[in-house]
């Protein structure tokens, strides 16, 4: 385009601005719906979450009051069960990612080594998980780890377990489902991610190694490990970000079975403050201050975890 | 010769593993071909005894949990989203790659922002109550309209990303003859935008298809207009799951053809689109 007004200056002269004019208004008028988009349902929301922070309010005019920090207040000093979902959601991303995130790079390596074509039909049967979605992982994750479901049956014919186990009525029993589902759905993408970050590796170092007798366990620790770590470092974050958001899979999966304890912070925000989800009438000024606090503490979470691996980033 | 031995071993492995990776979808279409009583008593065996469609002459014919009405409301609002989807991150990836205008630099700067700047969920209510002033808040209409104000902010990316490797030259003999900026948008090109709106057409049919919450809440005052998903999870919540898992796994089948077809026919485009956003992210 730049070159294009050049052209027209040094031939036309005076007529370049009505062009220029004229192409700046067609932006501004092909971008009219994002932008207005953008101020009524993204900064007005926002702003509103924060006024309406420092109230009392239940859709009520006549019971909406003014109550300073009142909210705030209570978040940190009364609500425990906020605090809880925060603990489930450090508990599921301990669970999870622990395998979840190595498996995929295990396998990302493996897939490597393959033939092209069935490297392909391998990755994409592995991502099709991803393409269902969380509702209906829930319904069959809670159809096969059912108290009469496919699971127990396995185990007990694998003689792991001797009576049937009622997964959904401890808290352990699951978390372990849901960390099953969650693994199942989420580990092709980090596969194609790795993969991604494993073509970008240099073959002839893998030559180098093998000529001075390394073998593939000494490759994997010595060469790939280090020289993807800038890329498990972001693919670590966007897991952990994906644990603290996603709360419609905990809802749509154990609904906080048993008892509110496997609800993550996400999941906790749809359930105590949405109309349809939540239970008698919510105090929808609370349930911004918690959100508020919530996306503060995702950020903190999110620095505190680029702090502390900064290490990987040097590592190679 | 073990480097034989070993090439199988690592294919059978990998064989193993597509088993378990497909296993849920082969159970649940198994499932959805037995009766109650047999997906009770007879967990362990896989594959019906006598296969029966009786579950999908019911959920389609019956009175309580009846899916034709979902499946046509499930559609119609995903065929709207991609094609909502399609077109505006065309529009915003065309304008932040060629056009030029002031506060470029911003306004592109703000909407990357937005995908870290979020308050969760709370924020539906203002949201509604903007939308109840035009009496949109409980119907999957209103859902659809405010799409149309979205910003699509990764395929805006992937969008421009693509038209930034497209040759300037094209404008430029596009605007010489006499086509206006927007003219070249859609004449000269959005042809040549096919492959990445292929992609962004399918990650958008599978989100749009497959979203449980946002349908959920526009839909909440208004059972006729739930989308399959909803309508799923209702009867899944009601208490009734255990005498009807049959039918619970006869819609869930219903509900998963679609998305794993468009998979299974495009899942090049899909698996593509993700590498690249990894590489450039």
């Amino acid at each position: 385009m730049k070159g294009l007004f050049l052209r027209k200056t040094t031939l036309q002269g005076h007529k370049t601005m009505p062009l220029k004019r004229s192409v700046s208004i067609q932006c501004y008028l092909l971008l009219a719906l994002p932008l207005i988009g953008f101020f009524v349902f993204t900064i007005y929301p926002i702003i509103w979450a924060f006024l309406k922070a420092f109230f009392y309010y239940d859709k009520n005019p006549f019971n909406t009051r003014f109550v300073g920090i009142e909210n705030f207040i209570n978040v940190f000093t009364k609500d425990k069960s906020y605090w809880a979902s925060w603990l489930t959601t450090f508990k599921i991303m301990f669970m999870k990612l622990p395998f979840e995130i190595p498996m995929a790079l295990v396998f990302a390596v493996m897939l490597k080594n393959v033939s092209k074509k069935s490297g392909q039909f391998f990755r994409a049967v592995f991502t099709m998980p991803n393409v269902v979605s969380t509702a209906i992982i829930g319904v069959i994750f809670t159809n096969m780890f059912d108290y009469f479901g496919f699971i127990n049956e396995l185990l007990i014919n694998l003689g792991i377990l001797k009576e049937p186990f009622n997964w959904f009525g401890s808290t352990i029993g699951s978390l372990i489902a849901l960390c099953a589902g969650s693994l199942w759905s989420c580990i092709g993408v980090n596969i194609l991610y790795f993969t991604a970050a494993l073509t970008n590796v240099p073959e002839d170092v893998y030559e180098a190694a093998e000529i001075d007798g390394a073998n593939t366990f000494v490759k994997f620790f010595k060469i790939t490990i280090p020289m993807i770590a800038p890329v498990f470092r972001t693919i670590l974050l966007l897991a952990i970000n994906g644990t603290i958001q996603g709360g419609e899979y905990i809802i749509a999966f154990t609904n906080g079975a048993p008892g509110g304890s496997t609800l993550t912070v996400g999941a906790y925000m749809i359930k105590a403050f949405l109309p349809g989800f939540a239970t008698g009438v919510p105090n929808v000024g609370y349930g911004c201050a918690a959100a508020i606090i919530t996306s503060i503490l995702a950020t903190m979470v999110a620095l505190i975890y680029q702090r502390v691996s900064i290490k990987m980033k040097e590592v190679y | 010769m073990k480097q034989h031995i070993k090439k199988i071993m690592l294919y059978i492995f990998l064989i193993c593993l597509t088993v378990i990776m497909v296993f849920p979808l082969i159970y649940c279409l198994a499932a959805s071909l037995k009766t109650n009583m047999e997906i009770l008593a007879m967990p362990e065996r896989v594959f019906p005894k006598n296969p029966t469609f009786d579950n999908y002459v019911e959920i389609m014919g019956s009175g309580s949990f009846n899916v034709g009405p979902m499946a046509f409301n499930s559609l119609w609002y995903s065929a709207s989203s991609v094609f909502i989807t399609l077109f505006l991150s065309m529009i915003c990836g065309y304008v932040f790659a060629r056009g030029e205008f002031p506060g470029k630099k911003i306004i592109f700067a703000i909407f990357s922002a937005l995908m870290f700047i979020s308050l969760g969920s709370i924020t539906i209510y203002p949201v509604f109550d903007i939308l109840s002033i035009l009496h949109l808040n409980d119907s999957l209409f209103g859902l659809v309209v405010m799409q149309c104000f979205g910003i699509p902010v990764v395929n805006m990316y992937l969008v421009k990303g693509f038209i930034e490797g497209l040759p300037r030259e094209i404008d430029e003999a596009a605007s010489i003859d006499g086509c206006s900026f927007t003219g070249t948008l859609f004449r000269i090109i959005a042809p040549m935008l096919k492959p990445i709106l292929i992609t962004i057409g399918m990650l958008a049919f599978n989100g749009s298809w497959n979203s449980y919450l946002m349908p959920a809440l526009f839909t909440m005052t208004r059972p006729d207009q739930q989308t399959l998903i909803v309508g799923i999870m209702e009867f899944k919540n009601k208490g009734e799951a255990a005498t009807a898992w049959n039918l619970i796994l006869a819609a869930t089948a219903t509900a998963l053809i679609p998305v794993v077809a468009v998979y299974t026919i495009g899942n090049k485009y899909i698996t593509e689109a993700f590498i690249a956003g990894a590489v450039k992210g």
